[in-house]
């Protein structure tokens, strides 16, 4: 589950475009006093201000096998106790300052965010050095979040959407770090010691890898102070990794994972390109019209809207450090899987001969005409400047990306589909009892989990 | 969608009222001659509005044997009109650059589009027209139908844990439609006609019935002409009263247990009554300090005592949902550690409760709840659609919008021993609230033989 709609949603966050002749989004640059950057937009209505940062490049995908887990548990740790201050009073601090910081672990990157009210900025600024400097990583705390972690875990394999998103990166992903689970396993949990968690920090989070959002109540300068006393004191450099490119494994496999439930859990990748590529924009139409759009893409239209065989099918775009790939992920009873697989099989064909100039025409409109909707508020204002700058983009990117996206043109959208949406060369994973199905490989058991 | 958003279990987790609802939103009301109901909540942020209309009438208000039917019909309200073809609702908010979806819960209807503020009179004219004007083709009807019951598979029937969310539901409320699930009984939905849905459209979709809340860059003066344009145009209707059963009494104890095999960890869960804030505003208020007190963060009572001290739980949660027509609830639930028995966990929750009930809590306790909850509301205006979600939700349930805009200054009148008299009254084990709590236990499959011994295994 986790690993499609997250994506899905930063992607319909970053690609939507301005017309270059608004200025809807006021983006400065900010290089505070050492010298670090930091992309700001300011805003004095509410007293609130939004920091989301990243560490580019030290997410779960530079972990080993018996350490899966590690950077998930980190981002649990690193508010549970700092300088004098232990996990509860730690915590307590945060609680009565209303400071909302949290870390996360991603495949690719190890981020944070702090929000807060202006009146706390002294505490906020305070709390979230210290966690970043001087963590504790006590023993009882550290045990904590490993209990917790394994309670999620449990948990999680109650429900088959998350046990299919595991099945998916697995074989999807073989032989390569993204195959773990960046979660952990509950062995690989319980190995990791309050040292790992130390060295791991030590060695990743540095300011060479640092990108910083900031949205709301705080001027260019008051930031460039704060982002020094939070970030300057951090090691500097962190040493290449040798990670390896991937592509999708097991294309053409079909698994299926039994389990007696009503309704098969349903995701398929295919092979796609990277951000940088010239197809980039036209992926973005391409896939709002295929599947990404929900109510009206053609997948939605045909498997719901006419058909009633599902709740839901979306395609989404992952573009990954090491990895691009097109999804698709839907549900059905298990009666009617295979038609549901005839028909996604059925729409790349269609889409790759069908005129698509009112649909790219559509697509072209909602993509332009839906950005605003995402700069009402400070946190998803932080996450969109966080987001470009993750992706190495320009400060005016978004005012450039509604002409990239204009210049798409209907031939491009069908070379592309021609070129990406490969019946013979999908990865199926299935997790449920499908009915009528041919030339399925079982798989018996979900790895990386106990 | 649409959604169903706000299965139960989600709302008493996701949406309780602390988080969620704000100090002021200095909102704009009105009602149209028709009886309409008209809400504008001004935020400049960003040129874009968010555009609501909420409609009087939930789950709990369909008939007999017709269980889901408002939320069917929330599906069907994208099929269709005079004027416009299926789907072609949502089709038309995409190419203007919005998103459009719904929800359905026990006591409202809600329909809703995010875009660009130019096309908000747009929005406004085609919730109306399909307020009065809804045509459904036979095939529509049908396979509309299949997607409930795909959704049905999706969200409940396809995970063992949320069956059994909805048998506690069902257990609690003896007699009163809160117990069956907003999104229907699986035979029922199968059983719909054409002619019972009509009817229930026919009987509550008017101006009168509804709730527009309108948030973002506008203000009254620019929104009141378009609605009068607009919604203006609807004839209201004579509406029935909304009739839901009483809950009786009961004197034994409810226990409900489930061995499953991919349940994968023991774990306890219970739900009780409690007044809603329509039921009773000061109470609800006080019961909302005591949850803020007990488990509103990793240093408040529950976690703090079980999870961080004395390591009974690895989990543990409370949560008071106050906002409903008629009862709201308290969920508990708690994961033990490693060699703490659900009936010993039990027992250590209950024993906190006890302590609240003799002892009472803390002023400075006290205080600092108020605190989070005040600043909860500061962050909450931080949002276009957030503040429209937080107004509608509350005064479907019964909440006035003095109620709701005054919630940070309400919520500091809440006294040390206001909390105490109503953890005595709600949380009392020795004479509980109308009837004993529902009381649920989920095992590993492999964990049956080892519990035969247990007492707990009494299916309701």
């Amino acid at each position: 589950m986790r690993i499609f709609f997250p994506i899905l949603c930063v992607l319909l966050l970053i690609s939507a475009p301005t017309k270059a002749s608004e200025e809807l989004l006021d983006i400065k640059k900010v290089t505070s006093p050492s010298g670090i950057n930091a992309w700001l937009v300011e805003d004095h209505k509410l007293p609130i201000i939004s920091i989301q940062f990243s560490f580019k490049g030290a997410g779960s995908v530079n972990l080993t096998e018996d350490k899966q887990g590690l950077s998930q548990l980190l981002s649990n740790t690193l508010d549970e106790g700092a300088g004098e201050y232990s996990s509860q009073e730690f915590q307590k601090k945060l609680s009565d300052k209303s400071i909302s910081l949290s870390f996360n672990s991603g495949r690719d990157n190890f981020g944070g965010t702090l929000k807060f009210l202006a009146r706390e900025k002294k505490s906020a600024v305070e709390l979230l050095n210290l966690a970043l400097n001087e963590p504790r990583f006590d023993k009882e705390p550290v045990q904590r979040m490993v209990d917790a972690n394994i309670n999620r875990i449990k948990s999680s394999q109650g429900n088959p959407n998350w046990i299919n998103a595991r099945l998916y990166n697995d074989r999807a992903y073989e032989g390569h770090p993204y195959a773990f689970n960046s979660g952990g396993t509950i062995i690989s949990l319980q190995n990791i010691t309050p040292q790992d968690l130390k060295d791991f920090k030590n060695s990743h989070l540095t300011k060479d890898r640092l990108v910083i959002g900031a949205s709301g109540d705080i001027t260019a300068e008051d930031l460039g102070v704060l982002i020094d006393t939070i970030f300057g004191s951090l090691p500097d450099t962190t040493p290449p990794s040798k990670i390896k490119q991937l592509t999708l494994q097991n294309l053409g496999k079909t698994y299926v994972y039994k389990r007696d439930i009503p309704q098969s859990i349903i995701t398929i990748g295919l092979d796609s390109i990277d951000e940088l590529h010239p197809d980039y924009y036209t992926l973005q139409i391409l896939n709002h019209i295929f599947g990404a759009s929900g109510f009206g893409s053609r997948l939605m239209s045909e498997a719901r809207e006419k058909r009633g065989l599902t709740y839901g099918i979306y395609s989404s775009t992952t573009n990954n450090e090491y990895l691009d790939a097109l999804t698709i992920s839907t549900s059905t009873q298990n009666e009617t899987v295979a038609e549901m697989l005839q028909i996604i099989k059925d729409e790349m064909k269609k889409i790759k001969t069908d005129d698509l100039t009112q649909d790219i025409k559509k697509a072209k409109d909602y993509i332009i005409g839906s950005l605003p909707l995402s700069f009402t508020n400070n946190d998803s204002i932080a996450s969109i400047l966080l987001s470009l700058q993750l992706r190495n983009r320009d400060i005016n990117y978004l005012n450039q990306y509604h002409e990239k996206i204009m210049t798409v043109s209907a031939e491009d959208v069908s070379r592309l589909a021609e070129e990406l949406l490969t019946p013979e060369k999908m990865i199926t994973i299935i997790t449920g009892t499908p009915k009528n199905l041919e030339n399925t490989l079982l798989i018996t058991e979900v790895p990386n989990v106990e | 969608m649409k959604f169903l958003l706000l299965p139960l279990t989600v709302l008493i987790l996701l949406v309780t009222p602390f988080s969620a609802y704000a100090k002021t939103f200095n909102a704009q009301s009105t009602t149209l001659e028709n009886g309409l109901r008209l809400i504008v909540i001004p935020n400049s942020r960003a040129p874009v509005v968010t555009h609501m209309i909420w409609y009087k009438v939930g789950a709990a208000d369909e008939p007999p044997t017709k269980s889901g039917m408002a939320h069917y019909f929330e599906h069907l309200m994208f099929k269709g009109t005079e004027t416009l073809s299926p789907g072609e609702f949502s089709r038309i908010v995409k190419g203007l650059g919005g998103n459009d979806n719904a929800f359905t819960g026990q006591d409202y209807t809600a329909y809703y589009q995010n875009i660009a503020k130019q096309h908000l009179e747009k929005m406004m004219s085609m919730e109306a027209d399909r307020m009065i004007n809804l045509k459904i083709s036979e095939e529509d009807f049908i396979s509309e139908k299949n997607v409930v019951t795909e959704e049905r598979r999706q969200r409940t029937d396809n995970k063992p844990k949320s069956l059994f969310m909805e048998q506690m539901r069902d257990a609690l409320f003896t007699n009163h439609p809160y117990g069956t699930p907003v999104i229907g009984w699986m035979n029922e939905i199968e059983s719909y006609n054409w002619e019972a849905v009509k009817g229930f459209y026919d009987t509550w979709y008017a101006p009168n019935n509804a709730v527009v809340i309108i948030s973002g860059d506008v203000t009254m003066e620019d929104v009141k002409p378009m609605a009068m344009r607009t919604y203006g145009a609807l004839e209201p209707k004579d509406l029935p009263q909304r009739k839901r059963g009483k809950i009786p009494p009961a004197i034994s104890e409810t226990k409900i247990t489930l061995f499953d095999e991919t349940i994968k960890q023991p774990s306890y869960q219970s739900l009780r009554l409690a007044p809603s804030s329509h039921q009773s505003k000061q109470e609800s208020l006080a019961l909302q300090i005591l949850n803020e007190i007990l488990s509103g963060g990793p240093t408040t009572r529950l976690y703090k005592n079980l999870v961080v001290d004395n390591k009974r739980a690895t989990s543990v949660n409370f949560s008071y949902q106050s906002s409903a027509l008629d009862h709201g609830k308290i969920f508990v639930s708690a994961i033990p550690h490693e060699g703490i028995s659900l009936d010993e966990i039990e027992n250590d929750i209950q024993n906190e409760f006890n302590h609240v009930i003799k002892n009472g809590v803390t002023e400075t306790e006290v205080k600092e709840a108020i605190q989070r909850l005040q600043d909860s509301a500061i962050f909450a205006r931080d949002s276009v659609s957030g503040p429209a979600n937080i107004i509608g939700f509350n005064l479907l349930t019964g909440s006035t919008l003095n109620d709701i805009e005054n919630w940070p200054t309400d919520i500091a009148t809440v006294t040390p021993a206001q909390v105490q008299d109503v953890a005595k009254k709600y949380l009392n084990a020795e004479a509980p609230y109308i009837k004993p709590p529902v009381k649920g236990y989920l095992f590993p499959t492999n964990t049956k033989e080892a519990s035969k011994t247990d007492k707990k295994g009494a299916i309701q």
